[in-house]
């Protein structure tokens, strides 16, 4: 594990995640830096102390007096009728962060990889909202994207390889946030491949009367 | 503290040096961890208890604190209910050299709560469940260990210390479970002034401490 990324999440993101209020997808992405980053998983740690301490704090609510006995009547429901554990254990995909692995071997929806440019694939993920679209991009080596700007707010995460664009480079972990507006033109490492996950926001509303002729153009699909 | 020496060996294998490490952290000995220990190791009743008469009185307190849109009263008794069966069925996991019980079951109420929400706004069955967020790729080093538990004895004196605006923002964030857009809607505060509001009183509290964060204190 890479121990000294340069690109890491908004604290702000990090806040609200140990906060658990951060979205869905925004939460993938994090969750997939995380599973890089032992800085930040340090810094996650801390935050979830603050949020245990505002807890114990808190004044002590009236539990009903038969809530115990419930709860270990369903504990032992629950024990009763378990089943034998079958134990078909997915192994997760090498060196990817659990959450994307999962998302990877979605058994409701699989992930096609789709042509995108000449050295561009994306493979869209099903995650159950509609903020963002959550998907796999890869870059083949060498291989430029075309130059393009962004209409929401776009979250990368480097999950194998690298890539650069004309600011930096991007490695394993790396987490990039692009604003709406920013400009730029990712390119392929020349020694391989490069997977990224992404978090493209949806565009809310077309302002542009000739907006509907965009629309095929931004393909976005959240799903 | 413990500690003990290592030499340091060149590529020649020639010791050029000593350097210090810190033995494997010591078992976390408050209270509440033994219990959970009991709990996951012994399945035992007993201490469930005792967890359950201090835990669920906290939990239902944190439930009813949430202002979601989508709470309600009636499920502040659930969430208790759900977070104390998965104490049970999660103990055995519970590793008290990397939290303590309060903090992990803290963890565990913030998931509960990410899940009921979830639950409630959707009805096609989601790929992720809300562990697999938060699950942690490897064991992390005695170092990092060693901080974490400084740090979390330091937590609460700094909380009390915290100015009532900071206090305040702290709890919208933790216990209301508001996004700071959120917040800052209802503050009438712009965003910017939310955020960093959050980012100071953690900077103050040293859970913030990383080299980025410090630049962008200077520029405030």
């Amino acid at each position: 594990m890479s121990k000294h990324l340069t690109h890491h999440p908004d604290k702000a993101m990090l806040i609200e995640f140990a906060a658990g209020t951060l979205g869905t997808a925004e939460s993938i992405c994090v969750s997939a830096h995380l599973h890089f980053c032992e800085q930040c998983r340090t810094e996650l740690m801390r935050l979830e102390q603050v949020g245990s301490q505002l807890m114990t704090e808190a004044e002590p609510a009236i539990i009903d007096d038969k809530l115990f006995d419930t709860v270990m009547a369903k504990i032992d429901h629950a024990e009763a009728a378990e089943q034998p554990a079958v134990v078909v254990s997915e192994q997760p995909v090498a060196g990817f962060p659990l959450a994307v692995s999962k998302l990877i071997k979605n058994k409701d929806y699989t992930p096609i990889w789709k042509r995108l440019s000449a050295s561009v694939d994306i493979a869209r993920f099903k995650t159950g909202q509609k903020d963002f679209e959550v998907a796999l991009h890869r870059i083949c080596a060498g291989g430029k994207t075309p130059k393009h700007d962004h209409h929401g707010l776009e979250y990368t995460v480097v999950l194998k390889g690298s890539f650069s664009d004309e600011s930096a480079v991007y490695k394993e972990g790396d987490f990039l946030t692009r604003q709406p507006g920013d400009v730029h033109q990712p390119m392929g490492a020349q020694n391989g491949e490069c997977i990224c996950l992404s978090a493209l926001e949806a565009p809310i509303k077309l302002t542009n009367p000739l907006g509907f002729l965009m629309k095929p153009l931004l393909r976005i699909s959240p799903m | 503290m413990l500690r003990k020496t290592v030499d340091i060996v060149d590529n020649n294998n020639q010791v050029t040096g000593k350097v210090a490490v810190l033995n494997a952290p010591e078992k976390r000995s408050d209270e509440w961890s033994l219990l959970l220990i009991s709990v996951g190791e012994d399945r035992d009743r007993q201490a469930f208890a005792q967890l359950f008469n201090h835990f669920a009185p906290l939990l239902k307190s944190f439930a009813q604190a949430n202002r979601h849109q989508g709470w309600f009263p009636g499920l502040s008794e659930d969430l208790v209910q759900e977070v104390m069966i998965k104490v049970w069925q999660k103990a055995a996991g519970y590793n008290s050299e990397k939290a303590s019980a309060t903090t992990w079951i803290y963890t565990v109420a913030r998931n509960c709560r990410i899940d009921m929400l979830r639950r409630k706004s959707n009805t096609q069955h989601l790929p992720l469940e809300n562990e697999d967020y938060w699950h942690e790729p490897d064991e992390d080093t005695p170092v990092s260990l060693l901080r974490q538990k400084r740090s979390e004895s330091k937590v609460q004196e700094s909380l009390s210390q915290l100015p009532k605006e900071q206090d305040e923002i702290l709890r919208k964030v933790y216990l209301e479970g508001k996004s700071h857009a959120e917040a800052s809607e209802e503050l009438g505060l712009p965003l910017g002034t939310v955020k960093s509001r959050v980012r100071l009183a953690l900077q103050k509290m040293q859970i913030l401490v990383s080299p980025e964060y410090q630049d962008e204190l200077t520029h405030e």
